[in-house]
C-alpha cells in the first residue's frame, strides 16, 4: 500500500547521497551519530537511575537535573538522525514489526524518565515509586537498544524491490 | 603486512570454541546488543563524572561521583568480553582495520589519561568540597575523556565500513583521511 511513497522516498536525491556517497560523514556519519546521542540521553538516564536506586548517595538526585541540557542534546541528535536513517532506508524499517517495538519502548522510556524528573523535583526520589520507575527504566532502554540492534537481523525487504537475505 | 599482526590473527583463530558459539543464529545480535547497553553504562558514567570535572554542577562535590565508577568498570568489562568474542569469531576484519585500530588506540589512551588523573589530581579532588572547580589539570583530563570516549564510539561504528578489500580499507591515517574522510 505504502509502496509508492517509499518508491519516491528511495529516490528523493538526499536519499541518493545518504547511501550511495563514499564519504564517511555519509551513512556510516549518521550512524555514529545515532550512537553518541544513544550514549548521551540514554547513558546519562541510567545514571540518574542508579542514583535514585540508591548508587552515589551524596550526588543530591535532582542535581541530574543539570545533565537535561546534555541529554535533550542526545535526543534531538537521535530524532534528526534516526529520521535521516529512515529515509536512507524507508521499507526496510517501515515493514519491519520490530522497528515499530523500538519506537514504542523508545517512548516509554522517554514517558518513564518524565515522570521520574517531575518526581525527583517534587521532593519524591526517595519513594519506592520512584525507584520502581527507576528500575522499569532500566528495562526499557535496555529492550529499546536490543530491539535497535536486532533491526539489523529482521529486515523483511531492504528497499521497495529488494527483499532482504 | 606486519607481522604481529598476522601472529596476533593466528593466536586470535586458536579460539575455536568461542568462535563455533558466536556464529550460531542469534549469538551474534545477542553479544552486539550487550556491547551497545555496555556502552551505555560506560559512557553515560563517566559523561556524567567528566561533565562535573569540566564543570557542570559544580555544587556538587566531585567525589560525589565516585561511586558511579563500578557501573563504568561494569559497562567496560562487558564490552571487552563481548569485544573479545566479535574478534576471535571473523579476527581478519578486525586486526587490519584502520577503524578497530584508532578505537583500540583510544581505549588505551583513555586509560592512560584516567591513570594520569588518578596519580595527580585525584587526592586533591577527592577531598575537595561543593562549589569548587576542579583544577586545571582535572578540567583537561575530563574533556579529553570525553572526546576519547565520543571517538571509541565512532570508531567502532566505522568497523563494518572499512572491512578489508572494502574501498575505504586504509593503511594509513593520511591515506585515511585523503580517501575515506575528505571525499
Amino acid at each position: 500500500m505504502f509502496d509508492p511513497f517509499f518508491s519516491w522516498l528511495e529516490s528523493t536525491t538526499l536519499r541518493t547521497w545518504i547511501v550511495e556517497s563514499p564519504s564517511l560523514f555519509a551513512f556510516p556519519g549518521i550512524l555514529a551519530a545515532h550512537t553518541i546521542g544513544l550514549g548521551l540521553l540514554v547513558g546519562l538516564t541510567v545514571a540518574l537511575d542508579l542514583r535514585l536506586l540508591g548508587i552515589a548517595p551524596n550526588i543530591p538526585p535532582d542535581a541530574f537535573t543539570r545533565f537535561l541540557p546534555v541529554m535533550r542534546f542526545g535526543l534531538w541528535l537521535n530524532v534528526v538522525t534516526g529520521l535521516t536513517l529512515v529515509l536512507a532506508y524507508p521499507t526496510k524499517a517501515l515493514t519491519n514489526p520490530d522497528f515499530y517495538l523500538k519506537l514504542l519502548l523508545i517512548a516509554g522510556g522517554l514517558l518513564i524518565l518524565r515522570a521520574t524528573l517531575r518526581r525527583v523535583r517534587a521532593g519524591l526520589a526517595t519513594s519506592g515509586t520512584t525507584k520502581l520507575l527507576a528500575a522499569v527504566s532500566l528495562l526499557v532502554w535496555a529492550a529499546a537498544i536490543t530491539s535497535g540492534r536486532l533491526l539489523a537481523y529482521t529486515c523483511i525487504r531492504l528497499t521497495v524491490d529488494t527483499p532482504c537475505e | 603486512m606486519i607481522p604481529l599482526q598476522v601472529h596476533f590473527e593466528a593466536w586470535l583463530r586458536s579460539f575455536t570454541g568461542i568462535a563455533a558459539f558466536m556464529q550460531m543464529k542469534w549469538s551474534w545480535p545477542a553479544m552486539e546488543s550487550a556491547h551497545f547497553i555496555g556502552l551505555t553504562l560506560l559512557f553515560g558514567s563517566i559523561a556524567a563524572w567528566d561533565l562535573r570535572l569540566v564543570g557542570v554542577l559544580k555544587e556538587v562535590p566531585v567525589s560525589a561521583f565516585h561511586k558511579l565508577v563500578p557501573f563504568a568498570i561494569l559497562g567496560f568489562a562487558i564490552n571487552m568480553t563481548s569485544g573479545f568474542l566479535f574478534l576471535v569469531t571473523f579476527p581478519e576484519q578486525y586486526v587490519y582495520n584502520t577503524a578497530f585500530q584508532l578505537k583500540m588506540l583510544c581505549v588505551i589512551v583513555a586509560g592512560l589519561n584516567v591513570m594520569l588523573f588518578y596519580l595527580t589530581s585525584f587526592r586533591r579532588i577527592a577531598t575537595s568540597g561543593p562549589g569548587e572547580q576542579a583544577p586545571l589539570l582535572g578540567r583537561i583530563s575530563g574533556a579529553v575523556s570525553l572526546g576519547l570516549w565520543g571517538t571509541v564510539i565512532i570508531c567502532g561504528r566505522m568497523i563494518t565500513f572499512f572491512r578489508p578489500a572494502d574501498r575505504c580499507h586504509a593503511v594509513d591515517v593520511v591515506r585515511f583521511l585523503a580517501n575515506c574522510v575528505v571525499r
